[in-house]
């Protein structure tokens, strides 16, 4: 009947039903009145006031699709971080000395601002980066306020929760050119939250940190907790080694992150990095498919994931996929972010050159290219695309994918699958997609990534800490993991710089070490020398060569090895080499050990103290430390025992509500698990767990190295300064409910670490 | 209406193996109503269509055949029709997809359609509906009797406690009966899909259902506690993408029951259109069963055409 409709309404589909661009003119009205409220012109939001400063260049803020320009962002310069970092050192002292119940007030009051400014928030968001409202609006926005409020909580309670710890001080907080303002609060908050300050440097022309700032320093009495500054990324190193930065929380490329970690090895600040945005999807053939495709379009078509995805496929349900992902393609729709029915925006030129660039390349490499949706065919916009038959060894394989690309492979067997997961140098997140639940938690665990969803991806809850390994970095936000980033047990001394700043990177642990005797040993019998502990036993250095220490009162103590950059390369393989077996072992073996070898310390307390005494330590201090070692080992060890497979659920399933993602320590992925339990006794409802678990694999201390210096092994020499850089924290708290990084404790004595050790003696650091 | 399901030979591979995970298809429906919106003359237009797809229902104790008689008006004139021409459709012959009555009723609604002069199909429920816990041969006698009254669309219920054992092949058979008492008439399976227990059993169902001749595959009754939900509706669009592909025929799909809104009409469209694509948006093969449905969407054609609300006093009932 309907094909006789003609008329000059059928435009308006009536037949066909398709879907047109939405006029929005509406949508523009907010974010463009606010900027008028700032004459077109954005500075910088530094202690509650806008700080426009004369002479400094400035940046136009565009439209990514149209290349309209919005406004002009002035640039900061050095002067400006100083005045920002100044203004955030001042807030801290009040900020800090507050009980925790009156931040707790003031996150819930920014919730609330935002919760009333959220359409000119998500309008902003969307007009600046591109990205399609309605994830803005639907995810974006209402995460935010999420965050607030569970960080409200946290700070409620610090005094109970968190005793023994203290806020670490002002944080750098630095951002990605192409971001969401979601990636500033999943730090901000937890930050904010115990009791830090925050100056962020955000990219040119990125309005919506501004009007963050604005939200919150509008709120009253602490505006300098929050301070926004945007500029080039020549200022980063600048913000990074400002007097009263205690932590640069960077998020970003993995070639500014090495060079940012370059930049800091052996300043005061700590580092946390978080680094590229790829993403994995590993789809069994026990799948739900049609589940897992949509699984695919929310990692990468959907404008929730900053980055593009590798999707690994079982060779038996290949071709079922492959149609399934061509045909789900097809109905996808990009456009102007605004519209209100697109399911991808735009990300401005250079993420569209970028990925040209990839997909000319993959095609020149072999690949079959396929793209469909309804894209359209203007610059800034590129179709959602699917790559596959790609090489392995070909470079495009190696390199990170792009956004909007999915990068398809096959493989036979689930230690193919995993072989192939872990064979890159990233480890960010990743989901598996079966309906086994063996299987599904079999490939979970075996993944080298810093979080896994279960038959779900992308999915972001406050109470749940996601992070990366490897590449990409070794920062955790969200959960109680995001809150231990931006604390530090009380006491501990403040941090100094520790390493000569003219360091030789290129000869840096390579070149021939030029120490000599240290003249004639006195005594009854020669010096120590103190040999490297690696793989279980000792090693001369690859350098052959020895340096003499000194005790307090200036005698020949010993000789330590002098290490070099072969010796840490073999002390790291060797920790590979022993990671299966002893991640392999149960909880309680683990803990028996720790257990043993505290007691073992503690038999040797007298040995242990004196030697230290000879370091200048007195001698209750010294005794003290041999105890908080013992203490401190037990503790681990407990703890250990404590989380070594607890499966907590969450909740049980409530209709519409995503499921929560597990939490765990150091090493553990937030597991998200959405397993169907059917079919139940009652009919038409499934009974459905959502399990959070901290199933902590390796708890132990040794276990986090193993990543954090597979993550450096390329760049062995960092590894040695960083390790350089980090300390005991020296006091006598309870451990965190995770590893802190790679601790040296000041013992002259080498049995401590008997699965690997090295010295690095080279910067007068005391023998460990 | 196209030619009618032939049906496959019952083939228990094609269903064997599949999982549907829940949570995923949960979370799948969220997105679904909120990733395509449409507005002013766009929704308008959208509404329009919805209406044609309206197999306008009422399956009531107290029918009789003057109420059967106003329905079928309704049906006929389903938006005033100063409001259509306010809109230029008012020559293009928009009415409901049916009307969809109890076998008893088929006579009246036959009678009261010829009367207001269209050939509007009229539907029957059958088979024991809506538990289908009669015997077998009473269902086939109900069928064969709607179908000689007049009816060209047979509604069927399926035995749910075939699908609760897991007995395919006794379900296969019992709907291959059914088709072959439908004769010419369309056959509408209904799943009762709220109390089948699980999104494993509803793609189950379904493709028993359309491999043993149905025409549709329905969601559910109206009749049941849970009805026609999205994610329930993700899981049959699938399937019958899955046997389109498999057999290259293309089967219809009608949710029923617990659709209101005009605002749900639209998710419904955009549902059906991203699942399975624009040629699956036409009557022969999408339908909404509903009553209160359509003064809804009349209600927001009003307002689109006047800018204001209209009390439910300024339409006409159905």
């Amino acid at each position: 009947r309907l094909t006789t409709l003609r008329g000059p309404r059928e435009r308006v589909v009536i037949n066909r039903a398709s879907l047109l661009l939405i006029p929005f003119p509406n949508c523009l009205y907010l974010p463009q009145a606010w900027l008028d409220t700032q004459d077109r012109c954005l500075g910088h939001y530094v202690n509650g006031k806008w700080l426009k400063p004369e002479h400094r260049n400035s940046v136009p803020c565009q439209d990514p699709i149209t290349g309209e320009n919005l406004a002009s962002c002035l640039q900061a310069q050095a002067e400006d971080v100083a005045a920002a970092v100044e203004a955030a050192r001042t807030a801290f002292k009040s900020w800090s000395a507050h009980p925790g119940v009156v931040r707790a007030q003031h996150l819930v009051r920014l919730a609330k601002v935002i919760q009333k400014h959220q359409r000119l928030l998500w309008t902003l968001e969307s007009l600046v980066t591109g990205r399609a409202v309605r994830e803005v609006r639907d995810g974006d926005v209402q995460l935010a306020q999420q965050l607030l409020h569970y960080h409200a909580i946290q700070a409620s309670t610090q005094e109970e929760a968190l005793a023994g710890w203290e806020p670490m001080g002002v944080i750098g907080l630095i951002l990605p050119p192409t971001f969401s303002f979601l990636e500033m609060m999943w730090r901000i908050c937890p930050a904010l939250a115990v009791g830090c300050t925050v100056v962020a440097l955000v990219p040119p022309a990125s309005p919506t940190p501004l009007l963050l700032a604005q939200l919150s320093g509008e709120l009253g009495p602490f505006p300098g907790i929050l301070n926004v500054i945007s500029g080039p990324a020549s200022l980063v190193p600048v913000l990074a080694s400002q007097p009263g930065i205690q932590k640069v929380a960077f998020c970003g490329a993995l070639e500014e992150g090495r060079a940012l970690r370059r930049t800091l090895a052996g300043e005061c600040a700590e580092l946390g990095l978080a680094l590229g945005t790829e993403s994995l999807l590993l789809l069994t053939d026990t799948a739900d498919v049609d589940s897992a495709v949509e699984g695919v379009v929310d990692a990468a078509w959907s404008d929730r994931g900053p980055g593009g995805l590798r999707l690994l496929i079982q060779e038996s349900v290949w071709d079922e996929a492959m149609r399934r992902l061509q045909e789900r393609m097809g109905r996808l729709r990009s456009g102007r972010g605004l519209d209100g029915a697109v399911d991808m925006g735009a990300r401005g030129a250079a993420a569209c050159d970028l990925v040209q660039r990839f997909v000319r390349e993959a095609q020149s490499q072999g690949a079959q290219v396929f793209q469909a949706g309804d894209v359209p065919s203007e610059h800034p916009f590129y179709p959602p695309t699917l790559v596959s038959n790609l090489p392995p060894a070909s470079p495009c394989a190696r390199a990170e994918v792009p956004w909007p690309v999915v990068v398809a492979s096959p493989f036979r067997t689930a230690k193919e699958a995993l072989a192939l997961a872990n064979g890159t140098p990233r480890g960010g997140s990743a989901s598996v997609w079966s309906e086994r639940l063996g299987q599904a938690l079999e490939l979970g665990y075996g993944l080298q990534v810093g979080t896994v969803w279960i038959n779900a991806h992308g999915l972001r809850d406050p109470s749940v800490p996601t992070g990366g390994c490897k590449e990409s970095g070794c920062s955790w936000h969200g959960g109680p993991d995001g809150l231990y980033e931006y604390l530090r047990p009380s006491g501990t001394p403040a941090r100094l710089s520790c390493l000569s700043k003219n360091l030789n990177y290129d000869t840096f642990g390579l070149a021939v070490p030029s120490t000599l005797p240290a003249g004639p040993e006195i005594g009854p019998s020669p010096a120590p020398p103190y040999g490297l502990f690696v793989g279980g036993r000792f090693q001369a250095p690859g350098a052959r060569s020895s340096r003499p220490i000194q005790d307090s009162s200036g005698n020949l103590h010993g000789y330590v090895a002098e290490g070099g950059a072969k010796d840490i390369r073999g002390a790291v393989e060797a920790a590979h080499q022993a990671f299966p077996g002893w991640a392999g072992q149960s909880p309680g073996a683990r803990a028996a050990l720790l257990w043993a070898l505290a007691a073992a310390l503690e038999r040797r307390k007298s040995t242990l103290a004196s030697r230290l005494e000879r370091q200048g330590v007195e001698l209750k201090a010294a005794e003290a430390e041999v105890e908080l070692s013992a203490r401190r080992l037990r503790a681990w060890g407990a703890r250990a025992q404590a989380q070594g497979h607890t499966l907590q659920v969450k909740d049980l399933w409530a209709r519409g509500r995503a499921g929560q993602v597990g939490w765990g320590g150091a090493q553990t992925r937030g597991c998200e698990m959405s397993q169907a339990w059917g079919p139940a006794a009652t009919p038409g409802r499934g009974l459905h767990f959502n399990m959070r678990f901290a199933w902590d694999i390796q708890t132990l201390s040794w276990a986090k190295p193993y990543f954090f210096l597979s993550f450096l092994e390329t760049e062995s020499r960092s590894v040695a300064q960083a390790g350089v850089q980090w300390r005991d924290l020296g006091s006598l708290q309870a451990p965190p409910p995770r590893f802190m990084p790679f601790s040296c404790p000041r013992l002259p004595t080498n049995f401590l670490f008997f699965l690997f050790f090295f010295i690095f003696s080279r910067d007068g650091i005391s023998p460990c | 209406m196209s030619a009618h399901n032939r049906g496959t030979e019952l083939d228990l591979s094609w269903i064997s193996k599949i999982q549907v995970n829940h949570p995923a298809v949960l979370r799948r429906a969220e997105q679904i109503q909120a990733r395509r919106t449409v507005k002013k003359e766009w929704q308008a237009a959208w509404l329009l269509k919805a209406v044609t797809f309206i197999d306008l229902t009422t399956l009531s104790g107290d029918d009789t055949s003057s109420n059967i008689q106003r329905l079928c008006y309704k049906a006929k004139y389903p938006i005033r029709e100063d409001l259509l021409k306010a809109l230029n459709m008012y020559d293009k012959g928009i009415t409901t997809a049916a009307v969809c009555v109890y076998p008893a009723r088929v006579c009246d609604t036959v009678k009261a359609l010829k009367a207001a002069g269209c050939n509007i199909p009229v539907a029957s429920v059958a088979t024991g509906f809506p538990a289908g816990q009669t015997h077998l041969k009473t269902r086939l006698e109900e069928i064969r009797l709607a179908v000689e009254d007049g009816a060209t669309e047979i509604d069927v219920v399926i035995n749910r406690s075939l699908v609760l054992t897991g007995q395919w092949e006794a379900l296969y058979d019992e709907i291959r009966q059914f088709r072959k008492a439908c004769g010419e008439a369309h056959l509408k399976t209904i799943l009762a899909t709220g109390e089948l227990g699980s999104l494993t059993n509803v793609y189950k169902a379904s493709m028993i259902a359309m491999m043993a001749g149905s025409d549709f595959i329905k969601t559910s009754t109206g009749k049941e506690t849970v009805n026609a939900t999205f994610p329930v509706a993700i899981v049959m669009l699938r399937a019958i993408r899955d046997f389109f592909w498999k057999t290259g025929n293309k089967i219809g799909f009608k949710p029923a029951g617990g659709i209101r809104s005009a605002k749900d009409s639209l998710a419904w469209l955009s549902l059906v259109k991203e699942e399975l694509g624009d040629e699956w948006l036409k009557p022969e093969l999408f339908r909404i069963g509903a009553s209160t449905l359509l003064s809804d969407i009349e209600r927001q054609i009003y307002h689109h055409v006047t800018g204001r609300y209209a009390a439910y006093h300024d339409l006409p009932m159905s």
